[in-house]
């Protein structure tokens, strides 16, 4: 059955979402691999270190360009780099080291989503370069819509002119035919509510 | 890195995320693993020094023997260190990203409308009633809260620095079930000079001091659990 919260949302179908981004691609090492790499660097081992680290990287680069806007990829995935660093005692090597990684990189994730709710949007340049994997960013687009799907219809179109299309808020207002001021609380409000649905997942997990 | 190793492939994330991968590295000292069981008994070691000092400071109630013939004694006793096992416990389990506390802090919860409702069971054997507001002596009733705040500081910043350690995935609900966990350890402290053994008195006051100390805590130790 569906887990529907306060707000009606349904976070079983977000659940679906990690599932196919935690998927490893060939060639990369198993959690197990990466486990014993982590141990490896509590101990002090700064090569096992650089080679984990440097093994997640494109791992949370995929997790993130199914959840956030292309131009957020980096800094996320930096923003957890670090995290892992500062928070590595808290790893048990007697436990999987993925759900570790990835209740982190969630955990971001909602930073990001709340720090859309004051950062202010910059218009995205038309001569922004593609990302290399222009398949994984459409599909990235799809997820992020479906994330979208699960708040009201308002609160949406106004994240997605936003802070999404990089228009101005009174440009958007006029777009969505909402005032500048709904506009803003719908955002707001928007960005709570997915910061609190991931949570909701993560506890479902 | 030995020299026939395959580059990291997180290099190709960009230049300024292979230069932070290369510092972290550079960075890297070796680290005391964090374990639950550790952070317990530090947790358990600071209630228990704050009691044996809380009592050699004469904090003892004078009429211990008889106290102690009471059922409401030992309710008290016992629901304020379960609280405090669950609260504390599931606030040290969350310090684990992967772990939620919101279980945890719902059972914790639970288990206070539990030990109310056991205390009406306590109050309903007891022999004759008096007045309800004289029963609940509002003026003793402040000073307890009070007593239970201040019982109750250690274990919070205990707490705190363990929180401040840790990497709890929903800060704002470890903070909750550490805070109660806390007062509720500050509570059990209190127990030994707590001079009432009325079972409504109890509930009525003990509920308002874990309430007012979890609040409290919640806002100090929610800014201690970012990270």
């Amino acid at each position: 059955m569906a887990d529907r919260g306060e707000d009606g949302v349904d976070g079983e179908a977000l659940l679906d979402l990690p599932v196919s981004v935690l998927e490893k691609q060939p060639g990369l090492a198993s959690d197990a691999d990466w486990g014993a790499l982590m141990k490896a660097a509590q101990d002090g081992d700064a090569a096992s270190y650089r080679r984990l680290l440097g093994d997640v990287t494109p791992w949370l680069r995929r997790y993130y360009t199914h959840r956030l806007p292309l131009p957020m990829w980096d800094d996320a995935v930096q923003d957890v780099l670090i995290a892992l660093h500062e928070k590595r005692h808290t790893y048990d090597p007697a436990r999987p080291f993925e759900p570790w990684l990835a209740a982190i990189a969630r955990h971001k994730w909602i930073d990001r989503l709340r720090a859309m709710r004051t950062m202010p949007t910059e218009v995205l340049d038309e001569a922004l370069p593609a990302p290399d994997d222009h398949g994984a960013a459409v599909s990235d687009a799809l997820t992020l819509d479906t994330l979208l799907a699960q708040l009201r219809p308002q609160q949406a179109e106004a994240i997605r002119l936003v802070k999404l299309e990089g228009l101005s808020v009174e440009e958007a207002a006029l777009r969505a035919r909402q005032s500048p001021s709904l506009v803003k609380v719908n955002i707001h409000r928007g960005l709570r509510r997915l910061g609190a649905l991931v949570r909701r997942v993560h506890d479902a997990g | 890195m030995p020299a026939d190793a395959p580059p990291p492939s997180g290099r190709r994330a960009g230049d300024a995320t292979g230069a932070l991968i290369e510092r972290l590295a550079g960075d890297l000292k070796p680290v005391r693993r964090r374990t639950t069981w550790r952070d317990a008994a530090v947790l358990a070691a600071i209630v228990a020094v704050e009691l044996v000092l809380f009592l050699a400071m004469g904090g003892l109630r004078p009429d211990m023997p008889m106290a102690m013939k009471q059922p409401s004694w030992w309710w008290k006793l016992g629901s304020m260190g379960a609280i405090g096992i669950a609260g504390l416990g599931t606030g040290l389990l969350s310090l684990d990203p992967a772990r939620s506390p919101r279980r945890g802090l719902r059972i914790t919860i639970l288990l206070v409308l539990l030990c109310v409702a056991l205390g009406w069971l306590v109050d309903a054997a007891r022999p004759g009633t008096t007045a309800l507001l004289a029963r609940l002596d509002w003026r003793q009733g402040i000073g307890c809260v009070w007593k239970m705040a201040v019982l109750a500081i250690p274990a919070v910043l205990g707490f705190g620095v363990l929180l401040r350690r840790g990497a709890p995935f929903d800060g704002a609900a470890t903070s909750w079930a550490g805070g109660l966990g806390a007062a509720a350890a500050g509570a059990f402290v209190f127990v030994f000079a707590c001079p009432s053994d009325d079972p409504l008195y109890i509930a009525a006051w003990y509920a308002v001091g874990l309430a007012l100390v979890s609040a409290v805590s919640r806002v100090i130790l929610g800014r201690v659990a970012r990270w």
